[in-house]
């Protein structure tokens, strides 16, 4: 299996679902809804008991308020029948018969008034309370009509009694009542921190799981990216060093075509053209028409040589082999000048006369370049070719006082050419024109170190 | 009468061949040796001591130009007749300050060779008629195009006429003989044509006489 094939399906395959995304989503949103959800129920519980405890307090106060008063008037009517069944009817005071009668209504007034709202075992507690206030207001009643017989004294000693005894009882009972309902209170306070307990510890675990998911998620995320971007870098890498083998296979094509045409067919023709030549003068002097017709062969051969020459100084200069760099920058800037309206000068300061060749070739195919850009696109009378070596490297400037362009803007498959050329060796270019100022390249060659091994 | 000998140095069979054709029909040349590089050349030059070296600029190992250098250094006696495909100056000028006495174009090798060979052997400089057009064209558009003045319009008419005797490859006592005057003058001149037209050495002022056209 090979690599480019098993690679590619798969990173795609990696790839997560959107429907993960949308899973996750979910899950937050539900977490948010429970934490919102438990928390309302919990403040809506709280109000609640707050409430209930309220209510209960009011209750007690109220009954007890009712159950002391009632104590109190039954006590002071207690106190007050005593002291008047105690006489002989005669002598009883009608004032004290009157505080009597309203002692009695009061008693009556608090019983009714006694809140409606009430539970079965305080109802008995009332109703017997009321039962035997009743029996005891009979009684009080016939003493007062007749003169009282001792035991109907006694009796009535007795129900005073026992009618406090059992206001005491309810008494007790309320304070019963308040107790058992501080327990119900409790006990629902516990329940609700049991609940909120519960959906807390739901809540943190789904969060914990969501947390977990989600983390899980993004490290795959960030795989998949780191992944993507090595692959991206790689490609990159391989790409640059496609392109810079492709003008190194150019340059190489080039220069064995070159090399081809002026070794055979320029070598061919030259021999042919001495042959020729020979031929001509040797020649008996009445073979006129002879004569004629091998000056027109020659003078084929002769076009045929140069144009043979031109083509091969176009794919390979040999100057830059026989001549070096300087030279060979030198007769391009005078072939420019030949061949167009514009005219180039050539400075040169400190170049190295062995220069590697694939410096040599990037600084002559740099400003070849630049040159043919400067008739061609922007029309120039005059351009400058500057080329000097330095401690670090070659620096080449090529200007022109041409139309010029917006670098901006326009940035033509040349100088991308240039820049790959010069990037390849490690250097850099830089372009600064405008529209009507001119154009002035700039490159900067770093020099290979060269430290005894041939480049 | 002595002949004199030739060694042939071009990495091409065929143009050896050619040229051989065109030497060997001279009675008066007679040639010694072929060279296929220039490395070969330089050896061979060394071991036989020819009067006339007929080079190809263009040649692996060592080219044209770098063993002329070597030979005139190592042989002042021998002369270079050197034979390239340009007619640029570049090429002209370099074989120049490496020592040739002579530059022939490949095209028309075969009608100038003779004549090449006999005027170098005489210490004489010749060009191909078509390298001093191309050159004259060159300077004449580089004039026309900057503006710049004919510096040769500067030159005294005696000046002129010694420019012409150096560049045909005359010493200043030969000059001092010829026009009858002390070698002191004619070192002043020479000086005064060097400095007028900003010149450096007798092969650029070569170069700009074969430029002008005043000697082929």
């Amino acid at each position: 299996m090979s690599p480019e094939k098993s690679n590619l399906p798969a990173a795609d395959d990696e790839w997560p679902s959107p429907r993960l995304r949308w899973v996750l989503l979910g899950a937050f949103l539900g977490l948010l809804a429970l934490i919102f959800v438990s928390g309302a129920a919990a403040t809506r519980t709280l109000r609640e008991m707050h409430q209930q405890e309220q209510d209960a307090r009011r209750a007690l106060a109220e009954r007890a308020q009712m159950l002391s008063s009632l104590s109190i008037s039954i006590e002071v009517y207690n106190e007050d029948i005593g002291r008047y069944v105690g006489y002989p009817p005669e002598k009883s005071d009608p004032q004290v018969r009157q505080q009597l009668d309203r002692l009695t209504e009061n008693i009556e007034s608090q019983l009714n008034s006694y809140p409606g709202r009430r539970q079965r075992e305080e109802s008995d507690f009332l109703e017997a309370i009321q039962e035997l206030y009743r029996r005891h207001l009979q009684l009080y009643r016939s003493a007062l009509a007749a003169s009282v017989a001792p035991q109907a004294r006694s009796q009535i000693l007795t129900m005073r009694t026992e009618l406090l005894d059992w206001s005491g009882r309810l008494n007790a009972w309320n304070g019963r009542q308040l107790h058992s309902s501080d327990e119900a209170l409790l006990s629902e306070f516990s329940r609700l921190q049991a609940n909120l307990t519960g959906s807390l510890s739901i809540a943190l675990g789904a969060g914990l799981l969501l947390v977990i998911a989600s983390m899980a998620y993004i490290l795959r995320l960030e795989r998949q990216t780191r992944n993507r971007y090595r692959e991206l870098a790689q490609s990159r890498h391989e790409l640059e060093r496609l392109s810079s083998r492709l003008v190194d296979a150019q340059e190489e094509e080039r220069r064995s075509i070159s090399r081809e045409l002026h070794d055979e067919v320029g070598q061919s023709l030259g021999a042919l053209l001495v042959d020729l030549g020979r031929l001509s003068t040797n020649l008996p002097a009445d073979s006129a028409e002879i004569r004629e017709r091998i000056d027109r062969m020659k003078s084929l051969a002769e076009r045929t040589v140069g144009t043979v020459r031109d083509i091969a100084l176009l794919l390979r200069p040999s100057m830059l082999d026989d001549l070096g760099l300087v030279a060979a920058l030198e007769w391009q800037g005078r072939e420019v000048s030949r061949r167009s309206q514009m005219e180039v000068a050539v400075e040169s300061a400190n170049v190295s006369g062995d220069l590697p060749d694939e410096y040599k070739i990037c600084v002559y195919r740099l400003v070849q370049e630049a040159l043919n850009n400067a008739v061609r696109h922007a029309r120039a009378r005059n351009a400058k070719v500057r080329v000097a070596g330095g401690a670090n490297g070659i620096e080449i400037e090529v200007s022109d006082d041409g139309q010029g362009f917006d670098p901006q803007r326009s940035r033509g498959l040349g100088i991308l050419g240039m820049e790959e050329r010069v990037k390849r060796l490690g250097g850099s270019l830089a372009v600064r024109s405008a529209p009507g100022q001119g154009t002035v390249l700039k490159a900067e060659l770093p020099l290979p170190v060269i430290a005894g091994t041939p480049a | 009468m002595r002949q004199t000998r030739v060694l042939l140095a071009d990495d091409h069979t065929l143009i050896r061949a050619g040229l051989r054709l065109v030497v060997d029909q001279e009675p008066e040349f007679t040639v010694v040796g072929e060279a296929a590089d220039g490395r070969q050349a330089v050896a061979l030059a060394q071991q036989l001591k020819p009067d006339i070296v007929v080079m190809d600029v263009g040649m692996p190992g060592l080219n044209g130009i770098e063993a002329c250098r070597q030979i005139r250094e190592n042989l002042p006696d021998t002369q270079v007749v050197m034979l390239s495909m340009h007619s640029d100056e570049g090429y002209v000028l370099r074989a120049l300050k490496a020592g040739a006495r002579a530059y022939l174009l490949k095209d028309s090798a075969e009608a100038d060779l003779a004549r090449a060979i006999r005027a170098a052997s005489e210490g004489k400089s010749f060009f191909s008629p078509a390298v001093g057009k191309v050159l004259l064209e060159d300077y004449m558009r580089k004039l026309e195009r900057t503006g710049a003045e004919d510096s040769y319009e500067l030159l005294s008419p005696r000046e002129r006429e010694i420019l012409q005797l150096v560049a045909e490859g005359k010493s200043s006592k030969e000059i001092a003989h010829l026009l009858n005057l002390s070698v002191h003058t004619v070192e002043t001149h020479r000086a005064r044509v060097m400095q007028k037209l900003n010149l450096r050495g007798i092969p650029e002022l070569t170069l700009y006489a074969v430029r002008k056209g005043i000697i082929s």
